[in-house]
C-alpha cells in the first residue's frame, strides 16, 4: 500500500483532495459550532439578567414584601417564565427570605452587582446531574407598604431596605443540544471527505486522461510508427512539456531509426562492387588454365579489392561508434601549425607527382585527440590533392578566434555544384559518381571528418567559391 | 624454437602456418586453446612466441593467456593477440592480461611477421651505424647515402623511408607499417601517399642505376634486397 501510495499520483492527489476536505469541514464545522454556542450562551445570559431586572422591579412595587412572605413563587412564575427558574431572596443581615427550588439544587451566591449587574457579574454552577448552569445576583430595594400604598404590617420592619435578589437557572437542554450539533457536524464533515474522495477519484480519472493518452501512444511505438506525434494542441499547458519532450525524442528515434537503416542499406551496395569484382575475376580466372603470373595478378587484384573492404569495414566500425559516443578521446593542446606541417609533410611527395604544392600558414593551438585530428586532415588533405587542379596550391590555415581554432584546407578545382555541397559529409555521397571507382576511396572519409568533429563538440564545414573549395574544422577550445 | 598457433578458424591456421614458415620461422599450430596450451606446456616444445586468437572453443584466448601467466614458465612468453573486435575496453583487457601485442583482424600479412619480429627482438633490424645494400652504403648518423661513387640528397623524408626499408632488408613492410614508422600515421590512411612517396625514393636511388634495390610485392607493400626477386 504503501509503495502503491508513492507510485501512484492519482491515489497521492485523492488522498491529498480528501484531507483537505475532510481538514476544511471539520474546521469550519468546528468555527460554527463554537459561534453558535456563544451565541445561545449569550441570549440565554441576556435572559438571566432580564429576570433579574424583571424580580428587581416585582420587589419595587407595594404590597411586594407581602407577596414574597406569601406566595414567593409568584415572583418566579411572573418572569416569562421557567419552572426551572431558581429564585433566593436574602436580606441584608444574610438570612434567606424565600428560596424557589423545587429540586434542592445546590448553587454558589456571588456578591451582589448593584441594582444593574452585567454579564460580568455571571457565575457559573453545575447541577446535581452535571448540567451547567448560571447564577448572577442584584440588590434591590423592597417596597415593604401594603397593596395599595399603606404603611405596611408587622413585616415591614423585617423586610424594609434593600435585599439581595439571587436568579440562578440549569440549561440540561442546552447541552443535550449542544451535543447533538456536534454529532451532526461531525457527520457532516465525515460526509462530505467520503463525497471528495469519490469526487477526487472521478475527478482525477478524467484529469490524467491525457496521461494515459500518452503512455498509450508510448506502448504502440514501433519502428515502423516513428512517424506519428502526439498532438499538443489538445492536451493540457501541464502535460505540454512532456509531450513535446516525447515528440522530439520521437523525431531523434526515427531519425537514427532511418539513419541506421540507410547505414545499413549503403553498407550492403556499397560491398556488392568488391564482392562481385573478387568473385567474378576468380571465377573467369579458374575457367581456364592460366600462366602462374596470370594467377600472381590475380591475386594482387584481389587483395586489393579486399584491402578496400577492409578499409571500408574499417571506416564504418569507426563511424557507428562515434555515433554511439564509444570512441574515447584523449584531447591534448596541440601547435596547430606543427600538426599542419607533419600533414603537408606526409602528403608532399603525391602532391608533387600531381604538381601541386602545399603550403601552411596561420598560428594558434588547438585541443584535439591528436590521433583523430590526424585522421580528420588525413582525410581533408587526401581529398584535396585528389581532386586539386594541376600546379594549383592546396592551403592549410590555423585560424584562432572567440573560444575557438579553425583548422581549414583549400584547394582549386573543379567547381562543385552548390547541390552537392550540403550532402559531401553524408556516408557514401559523392559529387562525382566516376570518382567512386577512384582507388583508395570508401565515400566514408568525409563523414568520418564529420563524426571526429562531433566528438569533439567542434564543427566540419564546407564553403565554395566557384572552383575554390574549403574546407574548415572548428574545435572549441575547451 | 618454434612459434605456436592457437587458431579455431581452419583457413586462417592454414595460411598463418604456411605464411610463417615461409618466412622463415618454425610454426606449430594448434586448434583449440586446451591443445594450444598443452603444447605451450610441454618440456620438450621449446616454444618461443604464441599467437593467439581471442575466440576460441571451450577455452577463449583470454583463458589461455591467464594460464599462460599463472604458468612460471610461461609466464614471460611473448603473445600476440589476434581478434576481430577492437573495443577499447577488450585491447585494455588483453594488455592487462599480459599480451605482448595485439593485432586486429583484417591485417595485411607483413604486419604481422614484423610485429612477431618485433617481439623476438630479432629481427633482422640492423641497428648499425652504417648499412650497406649491394652497392648501397647508409651512413646512419651523418644522413648520407652513397650508391657506389655516387653521393645522393635526400630529403628528411626519403632519407627516414629509406633507413626503415635497409634495416629491415628482405623484409617485406606493409604501407601502414610505413606509415606509423615514418610519419606517426596510426591509421588507413591514404595508401597512395605511401606509393608516391615509395616512388620518389626509388627515383633517386634506383632510376639512375642498373641494380634495382626497392621492389614492389604487389598487395602486399614494399622490400628492400639486392637480388631482384620476381614482383
Amino acid at each position: 500500500m504503501k509503495g502503491r501510495l508513492r507510485h501512484s499520483l492519482a491515489l497521492r492527489i485523492g488522498a491529498m483532495f480528501v484531507l483537505v476536505v475532510a481538514l476544511a469541514a471539520a474546521g469550519l464545522g468546528t468555527y460554527l459550532y463554537r459561534a453558535f454556542v456563544a451565541e445561545i450562551e449569550r441570549r440565554d445570559d441576556i435572559q438571566l439578567l432580564g429576570k433579574l431586572r424583571q424580580v428587581q422591579i416585582l420587589l419595587g412595587r407595594p404590597g411586594a414584601a407581602e407577596l414574597l412572605h406569601t406566595r414567593p413563587e409568584f415572583f418566579r412564575d411572573t418572569m416569562s417564565g421557567q419552572e426551572n427558574s431558581l429564585v433566593r431572596f436574602v436580606a441584608a443581615d444574610g438570612a434567606v427570605l424565600a428560596d424557589i427550588n423545587a429540586a434542592g439544587e445546590r448553587y454558589p451566591v456571588p456578591p451582589a452587582a448593584g441594582p444593574a449587574p452585567q454579564r460580568d457579574a455571571i457565575a457559573s454552577w453545575t447541577t446535581r446531574r452535571g448540567d451547567p448552569g448560571r447564577v448572577v445576583a442584584g440588590s434591590a430595594r423592597l417596597d415593604s407598604g401594603p397593596p395599595g400604598g399603606q404603611p405596611g404590617g408587622q413585616l415591614s420592619g423585617q423586610l424594609s431596605g434593600q435585599i439581595k435578589v439571587v436568579v440562578a437557572r440549569a440549561y440540561g437542554e442546552r447541552s443535550a443540544m449542544f451535543a447533538r450539533y456536534r454529532v451532526r457536524i461531525a457527520a457532516a464533515a465525515v460526509v462530505s471527505a467520503l463525497a471528495a474522495a469519490l469526487l477526487a477519484a472521478l475527478l482525477l480519472r478524467r484529469g490524467l486522461r491525457p496521461l494515459r493518452v500518452v503512455a498509450e501512444h508510448a506502448a504502440l511505438v514501433r519502428p515502423g510508427t516513428l512517424a506519428q506525434r502526439l498532438a499538443v494542441d489538445a492536451a493540457p499547458s501541464e502535460l505540454r512539456p512532456l509531450i513535446d519532450a516525447f515528440n522530439a525524442m520521437q523525431a531523434r528515434l526515427q531519425e537514427g531509426y532511418a539513419r541506421l537503416s540507410g547505414f545499413s542499406a549503403d553498407l550492403a551496395h556499397e560491398f556488392r562492387t568488391p564482392v562481385a569484382n573478387l568473385l567474378g575475376q576468380s571465377q573467369v580466372m579458374l575457367a581456364q588454365p592460366r600462366t602462374a603470373a596470370e594467377y600472381e595478378q590475380l591475386i594482387a587484384s584481389n587483395i586489393e579489392e579486399l584491402e578496400r573492404l577492409a578499409r571500408m569495414i574499417d571506416s564504418m566500425l569507426f563511424l557507428a561508434r562515434a555515433g554511439q559516443d564509444e570512441v574515447v578521446l584523449a584531447r591534448q593542446p596541440r601547435t596547430a601549425l606543427d600538426e599542419l606541417r607533419k600533414m603537408a609533410d606526409f602528403f608532399e611527395s603525391m602532391a608533387e607527382e600531381r604538381g601541386l604544392r602545399i603550403v601552411c600558414a596561420g598560428e594558434g593551438m588547438v585541443l584535439a585527440d591528436p590521433a583523430l585530428l590526424r585522421r580528420a586532415l588525413a582525410n581533408l588533405l587526401s581529398n584535396a590533392v585528389r581532386h586539386a587542379a594541376a600546379g594549383s596550391t592546396i592551403a592549410l590555415r590555423v585560424r584562432q578566434g572567440a573560444g575557438l581554432t579553425e583548422l581549414s584546407v583549400a584547394n582549386d578545382g573543379a567547381p562543385v555544384a552548390a547541390a552537392h555541397l550540403a550532402h559531401l559529409f553524408e556516408r557514401f555521397y559523392r559529387a562525382d559518381s566516376a570518382r567512386s571507382d577512384a582507388q583508395g576511396s570508401t565515400g566514408l572519409g568525409l563523414s568520418i571528418v564529420s563524426a571526429i568533429m562531433d566528438l569533439h563538440g567542434g564543427t566540419a564545414a564546407v564553403h565554395a567559391d566557384g572552383g575554390h573549395i574549403r574546407f574548415a574544422l572548428v574545435f572549441p577550445d575547451r | 624454437m618454434p612459434i605456436l598457433v592457437i587458431e579455431d578458424e581452419p583457413k586462417t591456421g592454414d595460411y598463418l602456418q604456411r605464411g610463417l614458415a615461409e618466412s622463415g620461422f618454425a610454426v606449430r599450430l594448434a586448434r583449440n586453446g586446451r591443445d594450444g596450451l598443452a603444447l605451450a606446456f610441454e618440456d620438450d616444445s621449446e616454444i618461443e612466441l604464441i599467437v593467439l586468437d581471442v575466440m576460441l572453443p571451450r577455452m577463449d584466448g583470454w583463458q589461455v593467456l591467464e594460464a599462460l601467466r599463472a604458468n612460471p614458465a610461461t609466464a614471460q612468453m611473448p603473445v600476440l593477440f589476434l581478434t576481430a573486435r577492437d573495443e577499447v575496453q577488450d585491447r585494455v583487457r588483453g594488455l592487462e592480461l599480459g599480451a605482448d601485442d595485439y593485432l586486429v583482424k583484417p591485417f595485411a600479412f607483413a604486419e604481422l611477421v614484423a610485429r612477431i619480429r618485433t617481439l623476438l627482438r630479432r629481427g633482422p633490424v640492423r641497428e648499425d651505424a652504417l648499412i650497406r645494400v649491394a652497392d648501397m652504403e647508409i651512413d646512419v648518423f651523418r644522413r648520407r647515402v652513397r650508391r657506389g661513387a655516387v653521393t645522393i640528397a635526400l630529403t628528411a623524408q626519403e632519407f627516414s623511408l629509406l633507413q626503415l626499408l635497409a634495416q629491415r632488408e628482405g623484409q617485406v613492410l606493409s604501407r601502414s607499417l610505413i606509415a606509423s614508422h615514418v610519419w606517426d600515421m596510426n591509421f588507413d590512411s591514404d595508401t597512395n601517399v605511401i606509393d608516391a612517396a615509395v616512388r620518389r625514393l626509388r627515383r633517386k636511388i634506383d632510376d639512375p642505376f642498373g641494380q634495382k634495390l626497392i621492389h614492389t610485392r604487389r598487395g602486399m607493400g614494399y622490400v628492400c634486397e639486392a637480388q631482384p626477386a620476381a614482383a
